[in-house]
């Protein structure tokens, strides 16, 4: 077993992981909530580690440093992934934007909504003739794709299948013959005249 | 300098890239009225029979589907089929879009309603 930690070893490790906190949280430029969690973070994760500290190659300080830097790259390599993901940084509509004192909430009109500042350019108008066309094209659709598109839109796979008594493979061919129909009604797959040619 | 003079029939036009059923429709849902596309070129009624068809098996599967998909665009009144013959037992089968046909519009909401009370 792992000899316990002395007092004083343990005031390096929460010095070190401070530290470490305080300078991942400046480069990340995360708000000021987050510097306790990563604090947090840091310090499990290197008591986590400490039965791999062995005395002879080097004093604790050094052994929580190494450890420490590593698992702040983890860290930033994470957040910047989910940074990457989520088209920036995350927003929230109830706090205020840098230098302003009203929420972002009030600030966003409907037109340019957050779904815009995300990189969605999807307008009011845009979506009003999505719907428009999207009630075009059911009103064509077959009897039978018509219910399906319904059922589809209310409930899961598993359930149509317990409500109608298909089989899984049947509902997967309406589903596929229903793909084709709305592509022929102008949704879903797009024709490329170049890369057909 | 001598120069190579290439005989009109050694060069043959680089084929256009088979496309599918899916890709087949997407055309559909952007053609406008008279606008033609040739959907495949043989002989549809051999090249889709699994015996006799002299194509290769995911190549027959393919020219299945995409003949499928254009008879139930015809049936939706969204384009004529027809066919021109090139030679003897080999057509050129064309789609040519028709006016989209105008039925009344059903909001998504309404049929999602519908179906729930059903």
């Amino acid at each position: 077993m792992h000899p316990p930690i002395s007092p004083a070893d343990l005031a390096t490790l929460i010095t070190e992981a401070a530290l470490a906190a305080r300078r991942l949280h400046r480069k990340m430029v995360l708000p000021a909530a987050d510097l306790d969690d990563l604090r947090q973070d840091l310090l499990v994760d290197l008591i986590c580690r400490l039965p791999g500290f062995d005395a002879r190659r080097g004093s604790i300080g050094a052994f929580a440093n190494i450890v420490l830097h590593n698992q702040s790259s983890r860290i930033a390599i994470r957040h910047h992934r989910q940074w990457r993901a989520q088209c920036g940084r995350m927003l929230s509509l109830d706090a205020p934007i840098a230098g302003g004192t009203e929420p972002l909430g009030c600030l966003l009109v409907e037109a340019d909504g957050l779904a815009a500042w995300l990189g969605q350019d999807l307008s009011v108008a845009e979506d009003a003739d999505l719907r428009h066309d999207l009630a075009r094209a059911l009103g064509d659709l077959p009897e039978d794709a018509r219910t399906l598109c319904a059922a589809l839109g209310t409930c899961a796979i598993a359930e149509i299948l317990g409500r109608t008594g298909t089989s899984r493979s049947a509902l997967y061919r309406h589903i596929a013959l229903l793909r084709l129909d709305l592509a022929m009604r102008g949704f879903g797959a797009r024709w490329d005249g170049l890369r057909a040619a | 300098m001598e120069m190579f003079v290439m005989p009109p029939t050694a060069f043959t036009p680089a084929k256009p890239r088979p496309f599918t059923d899916i890709e087949f429709c997407a055309w559909i849902g952007q053609a406008l009225p008279g606008d033609r596309l040739e959907y495949h070129r043989g002989f549809l009624g051999i090249d889709t029979t699994a015996v006799i068809s002299t194509l290769p098996e995911p190549e027959r599967r393919r020219v299945g589907a995409l003949a499928s998909a254009a008879h139930r665009a015809f049936e939706a009144a969204l384009v004529h089929l027809v066919q021109l013959r090139v030679g003897p037992d080999h057509f050129a089968y064309l789609a040519i879009a028709r006016t989209k046909p105008r039925h009344a519009p059903i909001p998504f909401s309404q049929l999602i309603v519908t179906e729930e009370a059903a």
